[in-house]
């Protein structure tokens, strides 16, 4: 399917750029893609992944646009006095207003990676036109247990693995550096982390969040990377709030093959497949036989040749057990401990 | 700055135009030729600000994005040399034609960074009209040790990013020279790409029928040495700077250092 890219300078303050990509030659789905910075990338975020998100997306007929928040990659600085969340809030409802006025679109799909899951969040509790969010390394309540196990492999793993002697020395050297700053030095200021809540507020938020957002329907996906830890046990990330009643209405995955920047293409491909059936699932269910709902049912349907093998290199972590099987498909192996 | 695409409707490709502030007298128009993958990534927001200023001091600037890279149509895979180099030839094409004004075409200049720079001396014998300037930051001009590169980042990156990589990378690196070729940090090589890149020499890359010609390199960059004495007009200028190619934006590495914005704002206001 051929699809069209349309950039665009968009905004109250016309400060905001994005480009939206849409499939050429149909109606498409009544449900658009919100793409976003992470961290300071700009918005075609690491490794260029929202570029190629989007590109998938239109070749299913959805419709997208990845922007730029105010003050990140080609956007201009906001000139309200609002704060750093609440300005990003604005500006990707700037982006639903957008879409609405080009292709009269009124629901959305929020696609966070990494700091753009907070942004994500955010938007979808404060409006309600958005259906789906997916937060890929979002939020993290692990407890001690998951620290500690991680410390201990790493540490089984060193001798043999110069790898992770080398990211212990930069962890070290990072630790040290960040504890003991020079004297005389002004402390170095952080945008992401001005408005910064304690660990029991954020926890709080998330919480209450998540409650709001399954009571309203919203498709909520959580997927955590390779890069955190080796293995899942039972939700991790969650920590206790695994034991809330909404923890069984969100979607919850973990894959060690996909690493937190998807450096490799493999990575890419696994989380292209994951994004895009879950798009898929939320924006046409009917279309979608199979599709998974927030509960974390099933795999979405399969647009395309490579999905059934490649969801099987996840592993959707089960209510109240691990996982027990090892699947093996496409070059990925879910490795099972 | 005004977000656009151009180019022929088989290769569309993304543009942003910084148009010269208005009240200023026009100094001239600059093309930027971004570098190839993370280095792109990682370059971003510094050639964003650097075409900012320029529009501030007079210049018309245009960005833009290769095909099958950044926000341009096409995939990875898509990307070799010689249609890159095209590439550039037809953002020169809408340059020209978006800061031509009634008083004139101004003059066209071209800043090329790392891979970019390399597909600027490609691309300048067939830039209409001819270009005024050609400024090169980096450009790569040892091919093979570019490629080697590009494997041993790849790797790297491999390692830093994963909680417990393979242990077998590195390894896998120094025995098999056909392990991590088809991918760089994320980006997608051709194999077309590859081959180009592996007889890509400093001696290949003449640059005739430009205007004048200056290269920003770092102290003792061999390659550029060797090409710097086949081409005695250019001038070559040796900088450092603490910009890390090809690390990500999030980390302790400034974005825009401020020398190297300096610097390259100074050669372009000569």
């Amino acid at each position: 399917m051929d699809i069209e890219q349309i950039p665009i300078l968009f905004g109250p303050e016309r400060n905001l750029v994005g480009v939206i990509t849409t499939p050429a030659s149909s109606t498409g789905a009544p449900i658009a893609c919100l793409m976003l910075n992470m961290g300071a990338n700009h918005r075609g975020g690491p490794h260029r992944i929202n570029v190629k998100l989007a590109h998938r997306l239109a070749t299913m007929g959805i419709t997208s646009l990845r922007m730029d928040l105010s003050g990140l990659g080609d956007s201009g600085p906001a000139r309200t006095d609002l704060g750093y969340y609440a300005q990003c809030v604005l500006d990707l409802q700037a982006g639903m207003d957008l879409l609405r006025t080009t292709h009269g679109i009124q629901r959305f799909v929020v696609v966070g990676l990494c700091s753009g899951a907070a942004h994500a969040l955010n938007l979808s509790v404060a409006d309600p036109r958005v259906t789906g969010i997916l937060l890929f390394d979002g939020y993290s309540f692990a407890g001690r247990r998951w620290h500690w196990e991680r410390s201990l492999r790493r540490a089984l793993a060193a001798p043999t693995n110069p790898a992770v002697v080398g990211k212990t020395l930069r962890w070290l050297r990072r630790t040290f550096t960040n504890a003991a700053p020079v004297a005389g030095d002004a402390p170095a200021v952080n945008i992401f982390t001005l408005e910064k809540e304690t660990p029991a507020e954020v926890r709080a938020t998330f919480s209450r969040s998540m409650a709001t957002l399954v009571e309203r329907g919203v498709s909520v996906y959580l997927l955590y990377s390779g890069t955190q830890h080796v293995r899942d046990v039972d939700r991790d990330h969650l920590g206790t709030l695994v034991r809330e009643p909404f923890a069984d209405k969100l979607r919850y995955e973990f894959s060690r093959d996909i690493d937190h920047t998807m450096t490799s293409l493999a990575a890419q491909s696994a989380f292209l497949t994951c994004a895009s059936n879950w798009a898929l699932g939320v924006a046409l269910p009917g279309a979608a036989a199979g599709a998974t709902s927030a509960s974390g049912a099933g795999p979405a349907a399969a647009p395309e040749e490579e999905t059934p093998s490649a969801w099987g290199a996840l592993a959707p972590a089960k209510p109240g057990g691990s996982r027990r099987s090892r699947r093996e498909n496409n070059g990925f192996i879910e490795t099972v401990y | 700055m005004t977000p656009l695409m151009f180019g022929p409707a088989s290769r569309r490709l993304f543009g942003l135009y910084h148009p010269a502030e208005e009240g200023r007298p026009t100094r001239g128009a600059v093309l930027v030729c971004p570098p190839f993958g993370q280095e792109a990534l990682r370059s971003h927001r510094f050639f964003k600000v650097l075409a900012d200023r320029l529009a501030r001091a007079g210049f018309s600037v245009l960005r833009f994005d290769c095909h099958g890279t950044g926000d341009s149509p096409g995939d990875d895979a898509d990307g070799d040399l010689e249609g890159w180099s095209h590439d550039v030839v037809a953002a020169h094409e809408e340059l020209r034609r978006l800061s031509t004004t009634p008083a004139g075409t101004p003059p066209l200049n071209w800043l090329g960074a790392r891979l970019g720079g390399t597909l600027a001396l490609l691309a300048a014998r067939q830039a209409r009209p001819a270009l005024d300037r050609l400024v090169l930051w980096e450009p790569v001009m040892d091919g093979p040790a570019y490629a080697r590169m590009l494997r041993e980042w790849h790797v790297h990156s491999l390692e830093i990013s994963y909680c417990i990589p393979e242990s077998s990378l590195r390894r896998q690196l120094a025995n098999d020279e056909n392990a991590f070729v088809d991918e760089a940090s994320g980006f997608g090589v051709s194999p077309r790409l590859r081959a180009q890149l592996l007889r890509l020499q400093p001696d290949g890359l003449r640059c005739e029928a430009t205007g004048r010609t200056t290269v920003i390199a770092r102290p003792g960059d061999k390659a550029v040495a060797q090409w710097a004495r086949s081409h005695p007009a250019a001038r070559v200028l040796d900088f450092d700077h603490p910009l890390d190619w090809n690390s990500d934006p999030g980390s302790s590495n400034a974005l825009v250092p401020a020398d190297a914005l300096k610097q390259l704002l100074a050669t372009m206001n000569e």
